[in-house]
């Protein structure tokens, strides 16, 4: 049973992805969009990465807004993909 | 009336009662899922514990008290009551609480549990 | 096919209330069935037929009346939210869009129930 997190708030701003953290399990999947994109550059960040789950970034909301993704450690995906994973998790936690 | 399988809806309250309606709309729908026998629970984290604490009075700044409907909550048949024990920790709060059948869990527990239902919405 | 219900929590002036358009036209492209959206909170205010945004700025309104007559999209609004935000057609004055429908929250649990998935916006 996974779960797919949708992170849109900052973290500079409120405690969301912190929060989101603290519930993720091993076999979830995050997806960073709207201004959850600015969490590429929250230290938190690497809490998750150190956690080996899948951190995926809605392309369009970080190019948008000028943030880049290491395409080494972050999946880059489309708005198709976010539909794919929305049906392929058991259930989606919108944080925001 | 509906008569369609039961989903089980998980509600996680991540804000504090009054400065923002997002608790008494998280209640307002907790009530009309269990009024219509839904399987719901609520899951209080961050800013959200301090929706269960004792001894506030919200009329005193003239906000409709709707934390005191929290015990009405068994007439609703909504029985489970989870609360982040990290949460409280971190804001320095014991377990004093308006209702009886809050049960205090930790991070781990705490995810396991928000995350057997089908639906988690967050407010 | 997958069917997906959708509650938006964000008012027609926000960016977030855009990114969950796209989603769900990019849902409903691909096949997959949004059985219905669910207006809640300040999402209500995307109902109303007197918001006027900038020529210049994206037209919300305008594109839920697209999606709701190209695909029979329903668009269901929380009337306890709508009538706390002024959004009442009990007046000579039609104040909500055509293209929604005024329900309770007996709406959401139906809708839960008949989702595989609920995404929350």
């Amino acid at each position: 049973m996974t779960t797919l997190h949708l992170v849109r708030q900052s973290a500079f701003n409120t405690n969301d992805f912190a929060q989101c953290i603290e519930i993720i399990n091993d076999n979830d999947a995050i997806v960073l969009l709207d201004d959850g994109c600015y969490n590429l550059h929250h230290p938190l960040i690497n809490n998750v990465i150190n956690q080996n789950v899948p951190i995926n970034v809605l392309a369009q909301h970080a190019v948008a807004r000028a943030i880049s993704i290491d395409e080494s450690l972050f999946l880059q995906v489309s708005m198709n993909d976010l539909v794919s994973l929305t049906c392929n998790h058991d259930r989606v936690i919108t944080w925001q | 009336m509906i008569n369609i399988a039961n989903k089980s809806l998980a509600i996680l309250n991540s804000k504090a009662p009054y400065g923002t309606t997002a608790g008494k709309d998280a209640l307002d729908i907790a009530l009309i899922f269990g009024s219509f026998e839904q399987d719901v629970s609520l899951f209080f984290q961050g800013d959200g514990v301090w929706q269960l604490i004792n001894s506030q009075d919200g009329e005193i700044i003239s906000v409709r008290d709707y934390l005191k409907t929290f015990s009405a909550f068994e007439f609703y048949d909504i029985e489970n009551i989870y609360v982040n024990k990290t949460s409280l920790t971190e804001r320095n709060l014991t377990n004093n609480f308006h209702i009886k059948e809050v049960q205090v869990l930790s991070q781990s527990e705490f995810s396991k549990k928000l995350t057997s239902h089908q639906t988690v919405l967050r407010f | 096919m997958k069917k997906i219900a959708v509650i938006i929590t964000t008012p027609p002036f926000s960016n977030l209330t855009v990114t969950a358009l796209n989603y769900i036209e990019t849902a409903l492209n691909t096949g997959v069935e949004i059985i219905g959206v669910f207006f809640y909170q300040d999402a209500v205010l995307n109902a109303s037929s007197h918001i006027r945004l900038a020529n210049d700025e994206y037209q919300t309104t305008q594109q839920w009346l697209k999606l709701h007559n190209k695909y029979q999209l329903p668009l269901h609004l929380c009337v306890t939210a709508a009538e706390k935000r002024g959004l009442t057609d009990c007046n000579s004055v039609q104040l909500i869009a055509n293209s929604f429908t005024i329900s309770g929250l007996g709406e959401l649990v139906e809708l839960n129930n008949k989702a595989d998935t609920v995404v929350q916006f």
